[in-house]
């Protein structure tokens, strides 16, 4: 059955089918390395590679991500501060402000007084004045009233004679 | 399985026809096979790309076992395709006999120690020249005086009895297997009554599955050892 194989007994060992397989698989494999090979351990390492690039950039976004709620973080916190600090100076520039406001009004108000009170002086000491020179009128009038009134015949009389003896006197 | 094999001669070399013809076929589908998984090839692998990279997984990881470190991606397209060859010229002969006259022409070509014990010269060749390769004449030299002189004449020995085990133990598994498949197939077409037929179809049918999964680990067997002797050259022994 396998006779063909031992040496010598026919026509010598098959070299020609050693060449044949050997110069076949070596075909085989450079084909199969040209069509397959080649670009599917090309695509694996490719593939590894962008695996292991995703998981380092996955990672490095994940760091960024923290960094930047870290951030948020700081920057609310800080403008909290910040805001109360506003709230802080305007309440303080207000008090200053509405403490201004009514010293100038109570300054502004005196002055008014002031001035009504020296007015109202003014016009008293005129009024007094104008009052006094009336009144002066006034006596003098009510007195030649009263005087004129008064004097009884006789006492005309008494006055007339006075009169003109002080006119005779004063003629003489 | 006839004693007559089919030669022709050229250039003063044998060539025996039927081993040629399930070689090429066997070429053929493993190229076939290998060329229509292989058209759409993406990042995002799906299909046909899946099953090929499984089966390079599947080598690679055959070959990683044994060489260690950054040699073993040089043998990784030796170890794929050997793998392939092997499984596929184990399985051609379970359902493909092709029988003219009184020569068969195609059949499993791992049937013929002259195919296997090829194979087995590449690797041992290629395992020879990775040594020398790698650590120079004389350190490939001085691996067979390892550990002592002594052992010289048993380390020369060994290259024999590795070259011939890795071949015969292919040829040994799938020969028998055909051996008994074409033994039954005789059972059932000898005896003439149709009654033959009966018993012999359930015992050929189990004896095919059984030697699909002999192919299948025998060519398994074949890279594992195969990457062992690289591995034993390539190596550096304390």
């Amino acid at each position: 059955m396998l006779s063909h194989l031992i040496l010598g007994a026919s026509s010598g060992l098959y070299l020609g089918d050693m060449l044949f397989i050997a110069i076949s698989f070596i075909i085989l494999m450079a084909l199969i390395a040209v069509v397959a090979w080649n670009p599917i351990t090309k695509m694996m390492g490719e593939r590894a590679d962008k695996i292991a690039n995703d998981i380092d950039s996955a990672q490095k976004s994940r760091q960024e991500a923290n960094d930047l709620a870290d951030q948020r973080r700081d920057a609310l916190s800080h403008s909290r501060t910040e805001a109360s600090g506003i709230v802080a100076d305007a309440k303080q520039s207000g008090e200053k402000q509405r403490a201004t406001i009514v010293a100038d009004a109570q300054n502004e108000a005196t002055q008014y007084k002031q001035n009504a009170r020296k007015d109202i002086e003014q016009e008293r000491q005129d009024a007094l004045k104008n009052v006094q020179s009336d009144v002066a009128d006034i006596s003098v009038e009510i007195a030649s009233k009263i005087i004129k009134k008064q004097l009884d015949p006789e006492g005309q009389q008494a006055l007339i004679n006075s009169y003109i003896e002080g006119l005779g006197k004063h003629e003489s | 399985m006839d004693e007559a094999v089919p030669t022709v001669h050229f250039l003063g070399l044998t060539f025996n026809i039927a081993n040629d013809i399930s070689i090429l076929l066997t070429c053929l589908i493993v190229f076939l096979f290998v060329f229509l998984l292989s058209r759409h090839i993406t990042l995002k692998p799906k299909g046909g790309q899946n099953v090929l990279e499984w089966l390079i997984e599947f080598t690679n990881g055959i070959v990683k076992g044994s060489i260690k470190g950054n040699d073993a991606g040089h043998f990784g397209l030796y170890a794929f395709t050997l793998f392939l060859f092997i499984f596929v010229a184990n399985q051609l002969g379970l359902f493909l006999h092709v029988q003219v006259g009184q020569y068969t022409y195609v059949k499993s070509p791992t049937a013929d120690p002259i195919v296997t014990l090829t194979l087995s010269f590449m690797t041992v060749a290629i395992a020879h020249a990775a040594g020398v390769q790698k650590k120079g004449m004389k350190g490939y030299l001085k691996e067979y005086t390892s550990p002592f002189l002594v052992f010289l004449p048993i380390n020369i020995f060994e290259q024999f009895t590795d070259f011939l085990t890795l071949g015969l133990r292919l040829f040994g598994n799938i020969f028998a297997g055909e051996m008994l498949l074409s033994k039954v197939a005789t059972l059932a077409t000898g005896s003439g009554s149709w009654f033959s037929y009966v018993y012999s179809f359930p015992i050929e049918f189990l004896w095919q599955g059984f030697s699909v999964f002999i192919g299948s680990v025998q060519a398994f067997v074949f890279v594992t050892l195969t990457s062992v002797y690289i591995s034993q050259k390539v190596s550096s022994e304390e």
